[in-house]
């Protein structure tokens, strides 16, 4: 059964103080703001399986000293949803978050993002380096490294008699289980123990997307590894990479190959999973602030 | 199924003791530990031996900064002696061991905080010996008599085999003999009900598998009650002199509001229900016990100047 309408919004430990779409080919993308502080950091969305809540640890935090802009991945939250593949290209992405630098006259940030969110920075960060000041990978999806072996490993357009695991990542199950999809797909994310609240707050920003958007997000143009490489020896700005040791879905070779890609500083968090952020927010959240104290310290 | 006979170890605390000891009293030690050195000192009683002092993990190290925290372990748990014998283990000896671990810690007065036995516990210190108490803080106090028991510990009886272990049948000596673990995840499940407690729940069946069932059923079970009328336990609440506050649960599922109700009537206390909480707010609802611990204790610092 798949649930179409969105989850009662849960309480927001901060409010943004401003909010707005930008929208780029008709299609509207929804962006806040938080705070007021320098430098501004971005929070980069990841894979529109969910939206800019996924930050909600982070934002009250980092909006104590700094400005602080999330926005909702195209295909979730309160952005537009097209079923296309070519609206979710990285490059769309990537243009949608220069977009909303732009709206919200934010002339350099600092990047933070989370896994499949790593390729719409490093385009962004390689390609614009005069509009970003740093970046921060958390648990980066890039394919500069093989992911474990099971792991999306199954044919996604075929289908089978039963879906057991990562054979989930399935077009047919999904369209009969969405919800079944999210539960196992992100008690992957969370394989830490006591992670029951993180898995279901994922699976309700899930439920507000559909099967469809998923599936076109599935055909949508990535980084490939070649590019990701090049990608990665052009980046200028400073570089941090926080690789969980007991991420589940990435594994920690990509993170680790990141941060060597890009001369970047790599620290390794001990049991964490994917969601670190998630998790282990105050772990994260002072990695963040040390980083972008250390940028704001070089540039003074 | 075996029962984990080693203590588990010890997790890390957000904050470790300044002092502790022992006090001993009838052959029986009971270790004590003192955090903080604020003018009010908060006695923080353990509940029955099902759990012992880190049951206050989340009060401690917020208490500790402003006031003089006192923990100890229950009598049958933690670092305090197990005696083989029911006589040990009367509510009035969980009492007296309170007021020595005072006296050892060299504070004539303080705010007495209690949970479930503990809460009754609490209350009959303050009652017993007026002089020892700036105020009373029951969470989800059992009182015996003062009310009927909660439906959970009436279905089925305790000392008897039974045909079940389902639900509440786990209550039951044979069950915890059979089963320990078992029964510590049951019942720890019912008395934590919010979603999201699986810390919680894994924190109590640890602290539970530190003592065994003989002990606990000596404890909980076969120990004098200390009086025998609802009249008696009503005196007893109307004795109490001192500030109370009364908070209940209202999923709490070992404690009724009833019995809440009536130590707040009884006392002259302030009952607070807590909307979604179970038996042990102070473990899945801490910030807010926290804080109504700590404006009580403040609201009695000012009236004492």
């Amino acid at each position: 059964m798949i649930v179409d309408q969105a989850a009662r919004e849960q309480t927001r430990a901060r409010d943004p103080d401003d909010a707005g779409y930008v929208e780029r080919n008709g299609v509207r993308v929804f962006w806040e703001r938080y705070g007021e502080g320098e430098p501004t950091v971005m929070l980069v969305p990841t894979w529109s399986i969910v939206h800019s809540r996924v930050w909600k640890l982070q934002i009250p935090y980092l909006a104590r000293h700094y400005r602080v802009i999330t926005f909702d991945p195209r295909g979730n939250g309160k952005s537009d949803r097209p079923i296309e593949a070519s609206a979710y290209d990285e490059r769309e992405l990537a243009a949608d978050a220069l977009t909303v630098l732009d709206a919200t006259e934010t002339e350099r940030a600092v990047l933070v993002s989370f896994s499949l969110g790593a390729h719409r920075a490093l385009l962004l960060a390689a390609g614009h380096p005069n509009r970003v000041s740093g970046a921060v990978f958390i648990c980066p999806s890039i394919p500069l490294a093989p992911r474990p072996s099971d792991q999306f490993s199954y044919p996604f357009e075929e289908p089978f008699d039963t879906y057991h695991g990562w054979a989930k990542v399935n077009r047919h199950y999904w369209l009969v289980d969405f919800r079944g999809f999210l539960e196992f797909f992100f008690s992957q994310m969370f394989t830490e123990p006591h992670s029951t609240k993180q898995i279901e707050d994922c699976v309700g920003w899930g439920l507000e997307t559909t099967p469809e958007v998923l599936i076109a997000t599935a055909h949508a143009a990535q980084v490939k590894k070649d590019e990701a490489r090049a990608l990665s020896s052009q980046i200028a700005p400073p570089v941090l990479v926080l690789q969980g040791t007991e991420d589940a879905i990435e594994g920690s070779a990509r993170g680790i190959a990141l941060a060597q890609a890009t001369r970047g500083k790599l620290v390794l968090l001990e049991g964490s999973g994917h969601g670190a952020h998630a998790r282990d927010p105050v772990r994260v959240n002072l990695l963040i602030r040390d980083f972008v104290e250390s940028i704001a310290r070089r540039a003074a | 199924m075996s029962i984990a006979a080693e203590p588990t170890r010890e997790q890390t605390r957000a904050r470790y003791p300044d002092e502790e000891g022992y006090v001993e009293r009838g052959g029986v030690r009971v270790f004590w530990e003192r955090y903080g050195e604020g003018p009010t000192a908060v006695l923080l009683f353990p509940t029955s031996p099902i759990s012992h002092s880190r049951l206050w993990k989340a009060q401690i190290p917020y208490l500790a900064r402003r006031h003089r925290v006192l923990t100890f372990d229950p009598r049958g748990n933690g670092r305090s002696d197990r005696p083989a014998d029911g006589a040990a283990y009367g509510y009035w000896e969980y009492v007296e061991d309170g007021r020595a671990v005072l006296a050892a810690a060299g504070v004539d007065k303080a705010i007495l905080v209690g949970l479930c036995d503990g809460g009754g516990w609490a209350l009959m210190l303050a009652s017993r010996h007026p002089e020892t108490a700036l105020g009373v803080v029951a969470l989800a106090p059992c009182l015996p008599y003062l009310t009927p028991p909660h439906s959970n510990y009436t279905r089925f009886p305790f000392a008897d085999p039974l045909d079940t272990d389902e639900g509440w049948a786990k209550y039951n000596l044979h069950y915890w003999r059979r089963d320990f673990r078992g029964f510590l995840e049951f019942f720890f499940s019912q008395q934590i009900p919010e979603p999201h407690s699986t810390k919680q729940i894994e924190d109590c069946v640890g602290w539970g598998l530190e003592t065994d069932p003989e002990t606990l059923a000596l404890a909980d079970e076969e120990a004098p009650l200390p009086w025998g009328s609802t009249e008696e336990a009503e005196a007893l609440c109307q004795a109490v002199s001192c500030p109370v506050l009364v908070v209940h649960g209202e999923l709490d599922a070992c404690q009724t509001r009833e019995r809440a109700e009536a130590v707040a009537a009884l006392t002259g206390g302030t009952l607070v229900g807590l909307e979604g909480a179970g038996h042990l707010p102070q473990a899945r609802h801490p910030v807010k016990v926290n804080l109504l611990i700590s404006d009580f204790v403040e609201s009695l610092e000012r009236r004492t100047p």
